[in-house]
């Protein structure tokens, strides 16, 4: 379980985060959504204990991230935002580095559940961006971690392609918690049962994704105003 | 606070083992691992058959003497990705993000770039050997002085690992590590020597790479060197570490 309390975040003078608090809970899908510079990037990477807190607190599973960062990475999946990988290595070599640094031996099983198998030789320089996400999202579900955070993770895709990660996304739901991040509001439509809108580093909404199609987009709207 | 016992001790050991092989594949895998070797093996082989065949001096002296300008080069380029090419391609937040502590981060690049050091300096053991054709070779002298190489080579290294870790930009780190490198060497130089006041000469001296390799290339292991080594190689290592702590 995530707990976040009252979590504040500055860099410099400017306030990144403004006591953002939510719970979640097993098996929820959490759609994280809000304008560029929001705060979506920070409150993950907080969660991670990437970054720390200028003020709050943060528990997952009574862990707290910096106390204890690699016990709460061992249950943690993350891809990043724009998916950095080492461009370098080939694929099977990047998720083998990935599965020893997790202690995790079957690893294969998640590349043939992401659809990585015909390209594990491939040098992921020479990958398309839909298979680099896929090495990314393998990347992620290596160690079967509890909590997935994805930071927009069919960014930049193709809708074929985003039809494809958002049904794995989808298939992983069952037993983990995932917080996603994304500019595309129909996604959250598609696969979220939870909403968190996020505006100038304030949680402006916390709750059920509304029903009926378009609902997403008029919450958004309702909270959201572009200056 | 992190549990810290056997088990957590021997994760942390096999983690940074993983990352120590990752990093050292990717030199073995990549032309710029094998140019800066080969071009360190190179340089260092044609000044000393200089030395012996221009200057005619049949000794391994002027070539540990001259080592370390070259590794003023060397030891830069050599690191100078370490750190900065991962913040440049946004890499060090996937590694950032592994159950891996930044201790253990720290530690597995260092000891691949000493691999990387270690091969470079292999590649001139021919030296002493072809030298021992010429004349009377006494081996544990330019075993020491191999020592104190190697223990300057490590200082070096961790020192440009700290530049690489400050910026995005690997030309940066390379010539902020090299600045520095340099201004230690010429502080132990004759031209220092005569510009500066003696007391202030003598402090200076003492702080410096080049002062404490001398002994070593003396065929002398003076503890106090060693010392000055391992807690200048510490002391940087150190300052990566909680510079990448200190990440946001």
């Amino acid at each position: 379980m995530i707990w976040l309390t009252s979590l504040t975040k500055k860099f410099k003078d400017k306030i990144a985060l403004d006591r953002v608090s939510f719970k979640t809970k097993e098996g929820e899908i959490i759609g994280f959504v809000g304008p560029n510079g929001a705060g979506k990037t920070t409150t993950m990477r907080l969660i991670l204990g990437y970054l720390q807190p200028t003020q709050g607190n943060i528990s997952i599973d009574n862990l707290n991230p910096i106390e204890n960062r690699i016990n709460v990475l061992k249950k943690i999946g993350y891809l990043p935002e724009n998916n950095p990988l080492y461009q370098e290595m080939r694929v099977e070599e990047y998720l083998s580095f990935i599965a020893d640094v997790k202690n995790y031996s079957d690893f294969i099983n998640i590349v043939n559940q992401v659809g990585l198998e015909n390209v594990l030789q491939t040098k992921i320089e020479e990958l398309s961006r839909g298979f680099k996400q896929r090495v990314g999202l393998a990347a992620a579900l290596i160690g079967d971690p509890e909590i997935l955070i994805l930071d927009e993770p069919t960014s930049g895709l193709d809708p074929l392609e985003q039809e494809k990660i958002r049904n794995l996304i989808k298939k992983l739901a069952k037993h983990k918690t995932i917080i996603f991040s994304t500019h595309i509001l129909s996604e959250v439509e598609d696969i979220a049962n939870r909403l968190i809108i996020i505006d100038k580093g304030k949680v402006v909404y916390d709750g059920k994704k509304p029903n009926g199609k378009g609902g997403v987009e008029k919450l958004f709207r309702k909270f959201i105003k572009y200056d | 606070m992190e549990k810290v016992g056997w088990k957590s001790y021997l994760g942390n050991l096999l983690n940074m083992i993983n990352l120590y092989k990752k990093e050292l594949n990717y030199y073995l895998n990549n032309p710029i691992g094998y140019i800066t070797v080969i071009l360190f093996a190179i340089f260092a082989n044609f000044f000393f058959v200089k030395d012996v065949f221009v200057i005619s001096s049949a000794s391994m002296k002027p070539f540990f003497n001259f080592l370390p300008w070259l590794l003023l080069v060397f030891i830069p380029a050599l690191s100078m990705r370490i750190f900065s090419e991962e913040k440049k391609s946004n890499t060090i937040e996937t590694l950032l993000t592994l159950p891996i502590s930044e201790a253990d981060i720290v530690l597995a690049k260092f000891f691949a770039l000493t691999t990387l050091v270690i091969i470079s300096l292999l590649l001139t053991f021919g030296l002493p050997f072809s030298l021992s054709l010429l004349t009377k070779v006494y081996y544990p002298e330019i075993i020491v002085g191999y020592f104190g190489v190697f223990l300057m080579s490590l200082s070096l290294l961790s020192l440009s690992m700290f530049f690489s870790n400050q910026t995005k930009n690997q030309i940066i780190a390379f010539l902020l590590s090299a600045i520095i490198i340099f201004l230690l060497l010429v502080l132990s130089t004759d031209f220092t020597a005569s510009v500066l006041p003696r007391f202030l000469q003598d402090g200076l001296l003492s702080l410096t790479p080049f002062y404490h390799l001398q002994n070593f290339i003396k065929g002398v292991i003076d503890i106090r060197s060693v010392f000055y080594f391992v807690s200048f190689t510490g002391v940087f290592l150190f300052l990566t570490i909680v510079a990448l702590e200190k990440r946001n």
